[in-house]
């Protein structure tokens, strides 16, 4: 079983996220544009979790302001090396 | 041809995302020196994903891809198939690494334009050969790298580089093909200004950049001067009046060599927007 897998950093524009084994599914999303991204972000996050095929997952994902892109890149690189790591 | 080329770091969003704003004439997304190890794969999915969604129109990218010791070319070549790039830059470049690039599958890169990094000594003893190979657009100098290849402390002595920086722009001219000096390590702008004194003064056509901030000076330096301007069009304009390719001007002969030389600087002008409303210098 893997560890955490931590992607990113907590500079401005970008954001870390981290991976670790769940029994369910659980997305913790923590951004300094809540109010107005809250809901978007994790809209980008569920699709590509989605696309993964990945349910059995912890994310926890804090914000500082990354685009679109930079969330998808950094999930994108988390999910390869959490595969990676679980499935040898 | 370009006057400035800026390295930035292929894992940084907010310097990919500010790529535009820099004012350098080529961009340069780096995922060798500029990346850890462990990032390579962080670096690769940040940098196709900016480009996919948000590339900036009208702005020559290269991308910096690692070497084949490490096998991480593959992995690169594999993540930018089918970005909208201008090119790459080939680290180490010889004419076994041409080979390993050129013949590497599954890429869609046959298109691309090769800058090749001139930063071993192997390379200077087969650099006309690298300098006329089809696939090649320009040489550029690797200073750091073939410093450290030839304990040649640069520090110390830039005219320890002569010769390399020599050898690497006659190799380029005598293929047609664009060089590109070396860029200066220090973040002071008289360091700066020296460097790309010498830039100019080895013939080199533009300059490598490892900080935003040195852009401009960069730009400036080595885009014609007014004066030289002014001069250039002087020499074209009676050269055609005097439908000559020899004559005086001001006491000074003029022939062939020094118009050819007016007009090869006008058209330089002409490329970074300094003629605005002069249509006669052309």
């Amino acid at each position: 079983m893997a560890d955490i897998i931590t992607v990113g950093t907590l500079e401005s524009s970008d954001c870390m996220v981290s991976l670790k084994p769940s029994k369910t599914l659980e997305i913790k999303i923590d951004t300094i544009v809540h109010e107005a991204f809250y809901h978007h972000i994790k809209t980008v996050v569920e699709k590509i979790l989605n696309e993964a095929e990945l349910k059995n997952i912890h994310l926890s994902l804090t914000d500082k302001g990354a685009l679109d892109y930079t969330i998808k890149a950094r999930l994108k690189t988390a999910i390869e090396r959490f595969k990676e790591a679980n499935n040898g | 041809m370009a006057r400035s080329y800026l390295f930035i770091p292929g894992n940084v969003p907010r310097m990919l995302q500010n790529m535009d704003v820099y004012d350098a004439d080529v961009i340069i997304i780096d995922l060798e020196d500029a990346i850890a190890i462990e990032e390579k794969d962080e670096a690769r999915f940040l940098t196709c994903e900016f480009l996919r969604a948000h590339r900036p129109e009208n702005l020559p990218i290269l991308i910096r891809i690692n070497s084949d010791e490490d096998s991480l070319m593959r992995a690169d070549l594999m993540a930018i198939k089918g970005l909208d790039i201008t090119g790459i830059v080939l680290p180490k470049t010889s004419l076994a690494q041409l080979e390993r690039f050129t013949s590497m599958k599954p890429t869609n890169t046959t298109d691309l334009e090769i800058y090749g990094l001139i930063e071993t000594p192997e390379a200077f003893f087969e650099l006309d050969k690298i300098a006329k190979h089809p696939r090649i657009k320009g040489l550029m100098l690797g200073g750091e790298d073939l410093s450290t290849h030839t304990n040649i402390d640069k520090s110390l002595d830039e005219i320890a580089f002569h010769m390399p920086k020599s050898l690497l722009n006659f190799a380029a001219k005598a293929a047609q093909k664009e060089a590109i000096d070396t860029p200066v390590s220090s973040l002071d702008d008289a360091a700066l200004i020296q460097g790309i004194k010498q830039t100019k003064t080895f013939g080199f056509d533009g300059k490598l950049a490892i900080h935003p901030n040195q852009v401009p000076l960069i730009n400036t330096h080595l885009a014609p001067s007014k004066t030289a301007i002014h001069e250039a069009r002087r020499i074209i304009i009676a050269h055609e009046k005097k439908g000559s390719m020899r004559f005086s001007l001001d006491g000074k002969m003029i022939d062939k060599p020094i118009i050819q030389r007016a007009q090869k600087l006008l058209d330089k002008a002409h490329r970074y927007g300094l003629l605005a409303g002069d249509a006669h210098a052309l």
